[in-house]
């Protein structure tokens, strides 16, 4: 139990330092924000104002009235009807206004307006895809700070959630349907400078970054403590709500608030396409920000696919029973259409990319996979991918 | 008074012999597992359900545990999230359709339904002992499905995951559906019996009102579990065959199935709390030695809530998608069931209003119930109001919303029923000071566990994680050492019990002072009850009792209140009770 008691007091501090945020709700980040806590508390001071005096009354009359065993009762007094007509009748006002001020709410909350931002999102276990349009994809939310914004959602597989505490909303992400959701946020994330991001990274060489983690920086007024994507944005927690399956707990992603317009353009831009750096670096970045990762390892452990680690160029077992080298066609195909050949032992649950991956990603993410592989054909990467992916088209 | 002597007239049946007992008037196994004595079938369901609970309740501790750390403390490695996910979902479906469904109707009701209401026994004997080994039979499949591959879809059975997740949906959801038949047919039994077996003078609003929650409930399980049974049988259908209702991928829509779920399983919370209601109305009235306040309000509110309780189950998807305006039909209409709940709780406040209240083990138990249910009730409007509902759905304030009401509601009226009938039971005293003690851990680990998860809710802590963020883990921690108390405070009433097995005094036949027609039988009561039909009155009338200081026990002193003629049994047919 030692570890447990560490933690509770590591993070007894944390919960009452936690910025922004009261003992109830977490920081308020969009336009609901304020009106859904304050229905809430509409409902909690309503529900105090009956709990507290009948509790009261109940423990009074524990004092009062306790008597010794065969004592008989002051009263037999069976029954008052108007007294039990008012406090039927009573509270059925309070009820109705607590329905209309949710009603009213909820609404809104429906009714995106005209000409809201549109984003993409596609919910598959277990991680999330946002279509910023043009064909760039993105697992973290990007979007503007006082901009309505309306999400297209949809779900390769099971029911998802999409859950944004700081936010107020929640819609379902249910396959076979397209569900939409809107929002305005109100707080624009913070970015750390290049040179402390430097600094982090550097001191999370070697493991994937941790959303999670609390790093501690130096500003001109002192520390601070921050959380922060691997491009330095503070953001806000973005979860599944709807169990999924097992790793539903880990389908969680981060909402990052541009500013300005200008700004989320910037960052849609420089997400789009490799640019500059190598294929099997782009194809790295691709592994992680697509979603392969959660289901693929790179360490030879199995998870819900099989591992990439040494697997290009080597032989898989199909359901069918048939032999399977994993070269270009194959990675491709298992791509696109990942249910046409299944590796024994695993279910065919991967979703297909197709139409999300542009000939030059699927070539990087091969070039990757080579580049993790002991087993591969020790020609130079590129020379070998180049002309497959033109020619399977 | 002074009590050496008793006003003339005083009734007391004594004790029984071995032979009219009911626990000692045949013995050997077989006695028991073919008997069609109703008492017996309920210590049999007794002995079921708290087994169930048993192990519902480790996992549940499994859980908790598991929580104490962001990262998870107990299901490690890489299938950790898998067994904990398995953990999760067999607590809630072994609570659900093992314990709490059939906790107070089948164990308790089927002890207390017939002597209650003055009649030999249920009206089909048979079907009762059948409805018994199906629950057996359920059981056995949920267990073999744990055995197999596990059940990782939560006890809700969403599709389209369960249509394609690769643990044992099929076998769990067999023995849902054989509870379902045992259900049925306990509520078939009871409805029955109540209709058709009232012995003379037990007219409607001379029932106890355990009687009256009893029939609202089995009122709900007759026309309820059928569509959970054709709900589970389609969910396989399409698993095994792919006909395409459910499952988007065949064209079928995941969220008919969430409708046809609830269109069960919302009145189904109803089958669990509303015996609870009968229970505690009857205990606050008996330890508070004064008539139930509003008697007819509260026996309607029974059937009202059986009623409207089949209006609402849209409120469990508010998130999913429904258009707007059905959306905000169903919380208009969720608001109605409040308001009968309200007005249970208001009449038994009433009703402890000038008593003379005993704080017995019993006693402590129902004021615990007023507490907690009230709380349940009242985060319930959190939830049954669109907007915060938006932001609450899903987290950990639905999960501590529905365990304020099933377990700080329908197992703690539960427990007090059991320390309330034990003494008739089993025909032993148990400890009063423990019994006390036991129900104050209960009452604080309760709240230990659960308080802290309305906070961990709304600050957005999504339910059904394995693993979460490093700002929850102290929350979670409370809630952890909360659940850690509520185990051994529910270990100690059990302890309590078996004790007075033991070593317990020998029970007279009326220890609290109740008027309702058990406590007029010997404790534990003849294997037929009654040796002939019963005086009934008012159920609530305590005028005529007087305690008995030198033998500890409570006596009825007006020697025949309505006389009913010797011949009457004879003559009126047993089914023609009603006439007042
Ligand atoms: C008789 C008392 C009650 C019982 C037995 C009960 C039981 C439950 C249970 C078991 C659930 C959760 C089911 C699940 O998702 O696993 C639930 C959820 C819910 N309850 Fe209650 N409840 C009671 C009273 C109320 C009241 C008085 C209201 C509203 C006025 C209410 C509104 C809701 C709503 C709206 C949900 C769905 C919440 C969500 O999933 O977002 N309940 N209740
Ligand atoms: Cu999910």
């Amino acid at each position: 139990m030692f570890p447990a008691i560490e933690s509770l007091a590591m993070t007894f501090p944390t919960l009452l330092a936690d910025k922004n945020a009261d003992f109830w709700f977490p920081i308020q980040g969009s336009s609901f924000a304020e009106e859904v806590d304050w229905v809430y508390d509409l409902i909690l001071y309503i529900s105090l104002a009956f709990f507290v005096p009948m509790m009261v009354f109940m423990v009074w009359c524990l004092f009062k009235y306790i008597k010794a065993r065969g004592t008989k009762a002051e009263s037999q007094l069976s029954h008052h009807t108007t007294l039990e007509l008012t406090w039927s009748i009573g509270p059925s006002v309070l009820l109705v206004w607590m329905f209309v001020q949710g009603s009213i709410s909820f609404l809104d909350m429906r009714s995106p307006p005209e000409g809201s931002y549109d984003i993409g999102l596609q919910a598959f276990k277990w991680g999330w895809t946002m279509d910023y349009g043009n064909g760039t994809f993105h697992p973290e939310l990007h979007i503007v700070k006082d901009e309505p914004t309306k999400l297209s959602m949809r779900s390769t597989d099971v029911i998802h959630s999409v859950f944004i505490p700081a936010f107020r909303v929640k819609k379902d992400v249910v396959p076979g349907r397209y569900n939409y959701m809107w929002f305005k946020p109100t707080i624009a994330s913070e970015q750390i400078s290049a040179e402390q991001l430097a600094k982090l990274k550097k001191q999370n060489e070697g493991t994937t970054w941790d959303y999670d983690k609390v790093h501690t920086i130096e500003t001109e007024d002192g520390e601070k403590e921050v959380q922060v994507t691997p491009e330095g944005y503070t953001f806000f927690d973005l979860y599944c709500a709807e169990y999924c399956g097992t790793n539903h707990s880990e389908m969680q992603t981060v909402v990052v608030v541009h500013e300005t317009q200008a700004d989320l353009d910037a960052w849609i831009k420089a997400n789009s396409s490799r640019g500059e750096v190598s294929m099997e670096e782009w194809g790295e970045l691709l592994y992680g920000r697509r979603g392969c990762s959660g289901c693929h390892s790179v360490d030879g452990s199995k998870l819900v696919g099989p591992t990439f680690k040494d697997v290009y160029g080597s032989q898989h077992g199909l359901t069918t029973g048939e032999n399977q080298i994993v070269d270009e066609n194959y990675v491709r195909e298992s791509i696109l259409a990942p249910k046409a050949k299944v590796v024994a032992g695993y279910q065919p649950v991967m979703p297909s990319y197709k139409g999300q991956l542009s000939d030059d990603d699927i070539a990087s993410i091969i070039a990757y996979l080579k580049s993790i592989s002991a087993n591969a054909p020790s020609q130079p990467a590129a020379a070998q991918a180049e002309p497959e992916a033109e020619s399977a088209e | 008074m002074s009590n050496a002597t008793l006003p003339a007239g005083a009734r007391d049946p004594g004790y029984p012999t071995e032979r009219e007992n009911y626990l000692t008037n045949s013995s050997g196994i077989l006695s028991w597992m073919f008997t069609l004595d109703h008492k017996r079938i309920g210590m049999m369901y007794l002995i079921g359900v708290v087994s169930a609970f048993a192990i519902g309740g480790l996992l549940a501790l499994a859980i908790r545990l598991h929580l104490l750390k962001p990262d998870g403390l107990l299901f490690t490695g890489a299938e950790g999230n898998n067994i904990y996910n398995q953990v999760f979902t067999l607590h809630g479906a072994i609570m659900v359709f093992l314990f709490i469904i059939p906790s107070i109707p089948a164990a308790l009701g089927n002890f207390l339904v017939p002597v209650m209401l003055g009649a030999k026994d249920v009206g089909f004997p048979r079907l009762n002992l059948s409805s018994f080994y199906l629950w057996v039979f359920g059981a056995l499949f949920f267990v073999s499905a744990l055995f197999s591959s596990g059940l990782d879809t939560g006890w809700t059975f969403y599709t389209p995951y369960s249509t394609t997740t690769d643990t044992s949906v099929i076998l769990a959801t067999l023995g849902a559906f054989i509870l379902g038949f045992s259900s049925i047919f306990t509520g078939l039994n009871f409805i029955v019996t109540i209709n058709t077996m009232r012995p003379p003078g037990m007219t409607w609003f001379k029932m106890p009102l355990f009687l009256w929650a009893t029939y609202a409930t089995s009122i709900i399980q007759v026309l309820a579990t059928p569509v959970l049974g054709i709900t589970l049988l389609l969910l396989i259908a399409e698993r095994t065959m792919h006909i395409g209702i459910f499952d988007p991928e065949f064209n079928g829509d995941p969220v008919t199935y969430q409708h046809f779920f609830w269109f069960y399983s919302h009145p189904a919370v109803y089958i669990m709390i509303l015996p609870a209601f009968g229970i505690i109305s009857e205990l606050i009235s008996v330890h508070s030695h004064k008539h139930i306040f509003g008697y007819r309000f509260i026996a309607y509110s029974s059937i009202a809530i059986a009623l409207l309780g089949f209006l609402v189950w849209g409120h469990h998807m508010f998130t999913a998608g429904m258009s707007s305006l059905t959306t905000i039909v169903f919380s208009a209409l969720t608001f109605t069931v409040s308001v009968p709940s309200a007005i249970k709780v208001f009449n038994w406040l009433a009703t402890m209003y000038r008593g003379s209240i005993s704080l017995t083990t019993p006693m402590c138990y129902a004021i615990s119930f007023i507490f907690l249910f009230t709380i349940g009730g009242l985060t319930g409007l959190f939830l049954g109001t669109l907007a915060t509902d938006l932001h609450l759905h899903d987290t950990y304030f639905v999960v501590a919303h529905f365990h304020y009401v099933m377990v700080g509601g329908t197992l703690i009226a539960f427990l007090g029923g059991v320390f309330h009938w034990w003494p008739k039971m089993v025909g032993k005293l148990y400890n009063e000071t423990h019994g006390r003690i036991a129900s104050l851990l209960v009452f604080l680990g309760f709240n230990g566990t659960f308080l802290p998860q309305f906070v961990l809710g709304s600050r957005g802590m999504p339910r059904r994680y394995a693993t979460y963020d490093p700002e929850f883990a102290f929350l979670h921690q409370l809630s952890t050492f909360g659940a850690l108390l509520l185990g051994i405070g529910l270990l100690y009433a059990f302890i309590v019990l078996m004790v007075s097995l033991a070593k317990g005094r020998r029970a007279p036949a009326n220890p609290w002072g109740g008027v309702t027609l058990e406590w007029q039988c010997t404790s534990p009561p003849p294997y037929y009850n009654f040796e002939r039909p019963p005086v009934v009155g008012d159920p609530y009338d305590f005028h005529n009792l007087e305690w008995d200081a030198e033998n500890e026990r409570y006596v009825m002193t007006e020697p025949e209140r309505k006389l009913v003629p010797e011949s009457t049994p004879d003559e009126v047919p047993a089914h023609a009770g009603g006439q007042e």
